[in-house]
């Protein structure tokens, strides 16, 4: 594998892939290093990736994975698949509203999910992935992504609105445009 | 379809259009089209969505975090690449190495598509390693049910990886990644069954359906379930593999 293949690829999906892994860790230190380390399996192993056109897929597969493996939460995972049907639309900020608030309460609403509906749902939000990806990706059935992205829409409606009713004043652990610009 | 099935597959619709095209999604669009209180929810719906993509937009990654990366990824490159020509004992093996991969090349070459370590590891034993055989209680019990009448090629089998490694299975080495080995036989053929933890070969890519093809008169039937991959080789050609289908 070359540099200059390396370098696009990091280029091209360090961005969404921090993105993703800072809403399974919920950590920017924790999403940086799972980050990295996707790419290093990558340097020593995905030279072997017949089609390099399945990169993007790869790398959020491999990233998915080694996060499930560091977290060994596979008996949790099966539990949460038994829950009852998702809350039909949890009462949410309005769209407006939604569009106020600050990024970084958005994002720590959306990591309030549970963890087996915020891997497809931030797949799904990143926009980069059809649901049928998000499946490949996540190495589940597509009706089974469907079932998780809606579960995971109520979810995240209901932190938004625990979120938007006064939980403004907790410590946040990732960078956004707006805080990097601060001194 | 009734309307809480179209919001089922409409929450799904990316607010970007990108899935524009997916015949999927053509029917409950076409009912939103026609149901006003539908087409309310949906808009609404896209909104809240385009509007969390664009929140999840502004998270940007730490500084230096690209720059870590890039550097990491020569060092690994490097180190991968130090074992070919900077090691003098490899460098001594490396005309044996070369006549191996030629007579790899030679062996292995497929009209359809090339091998992956996996696949060529267990070809490779079926066809020229003599010692075959699970051992211990555990393969004992995994031989019997792939003997029996439910294992089926492209289907999970009921494996405690662990427990056969324990029990003293048939492990082979590739490059520090274990991969076990039973063999079973189902009306008069051997079969040779290699599985091995996807976690240790993350570049191959999930294949639940069987990929079925004969090499050097050898049939390989390969597929992987959310935790192993499987290889199942015969020496009977891939036209054996209709006993286990």
């Amino acid at each position: 594998m070359s540099s200059d293949i390396f370098n696009q690829l990091v280029d091209a999906h360090y961005t969404p892939l921090y993105r993703f892994a800072l809403s399974l860790t919920k950590n920017s230190s924790d999403a940086g290093d799972l980050t990295q380390q996707t790419f290093f399996i990558w340097a020593k192993q995905g030279h072997a990736l017949r089609e390099t056109a399945k990169a993007k897929s790869w790398l959020f597969t491999t990233l998915y994975r080694e996060f499930l493996r560091g977290r060994r939460r596979a008996e949790r995972v099966t539990a949460l698949e038994d829950l009852g049907p998702a809350e039909a639309d949890p009462p949410a900020p309005a769209v407006d509203v939604l569009a106020g608030m600050d990024a970084n309460l958005v994002v720590e609403a959306l990591q309030e999910v549970d963890e087996v509906y915020r891997g497809p749902l931030t797949l799904f939000y990143l926009q980069d992935f059809s649901y049928k990806e998000i499946a490949e990706a996540i190495e589940v059935p597509i009706g089974t992504v469907m079932s998780r992205l809606s579960r995971g829409k109520a979810q995240l409606r209901s932190a938004l609105a625990r979120k938007e009713d006064g939980g403004r004043n907790k410590v946040v652990s990732f960078q956004t445009h707006t805080a990097r610009k601060l001194p | 379809m009734n309307n809480t099935e179209a919001k089922f597959i409409l929450q799904g619709y990316r607010p970007n259009g990108a899935d524009a095209g997916d015949a999927t999604f053509v029917a409950a669009l076409e009912q939103a089209r026609r149901d006003p209180g539908l087409q309310d929810w949906f808009n609404r719906e896209q909104a809240f969505d385009a509007t969390m993509c664009a929140k999840l937009a502004e998270v940007t990654a730490p500084t230096g975090l690209r720059e870590a990366i890039l550097a990491g990824g020569r060092v690994t490159v490097s180190e991968r690449h130090r074992r070919w020509w900077q090691h003098q004992a490899l460098m001594a093996a490396a005309a044996c190495i070369a006549v191996a991969f030629v007579a790899g090349l030679a062996l292995f070459s497929h009209p359809a598509e090339a091998a992956d370590d996996f696949s060529t590891l267990a070809l490779r034993d079926t066809l020229y390693n003599k010692a075959h055989g699970g051992h211990g209680v555990e393969a004992g019990a995994l031989q019997a049910f792939l003997m029996g009448p439910k294992m089926r090629i492209g289907e999970s089998l009921p494996i405690d990886y662990a427990a056969l490694r324990r029990s003293g299975c048939r492990t082979l080495n590739l490059d520090g990644r274990e991969v076990l080995e039973v063999c079973f036989k189902r009306d008069g053929t051997w079969f040779h069954c290699y599985i091995a933890q996807r976690a240790d070969f993350p570049e191959i890519l999930a294949n639940p359906s069987p990929a079925v093809s004969e090499v050097k008169g050898a049939g390989i039937a390969a597929w992987s379930d959310g935790s192993h991959l499987y290889a199942v080789v015969t020496k009977s050609g891939e036209s054996a593999f209709g006993k286990l289908l």
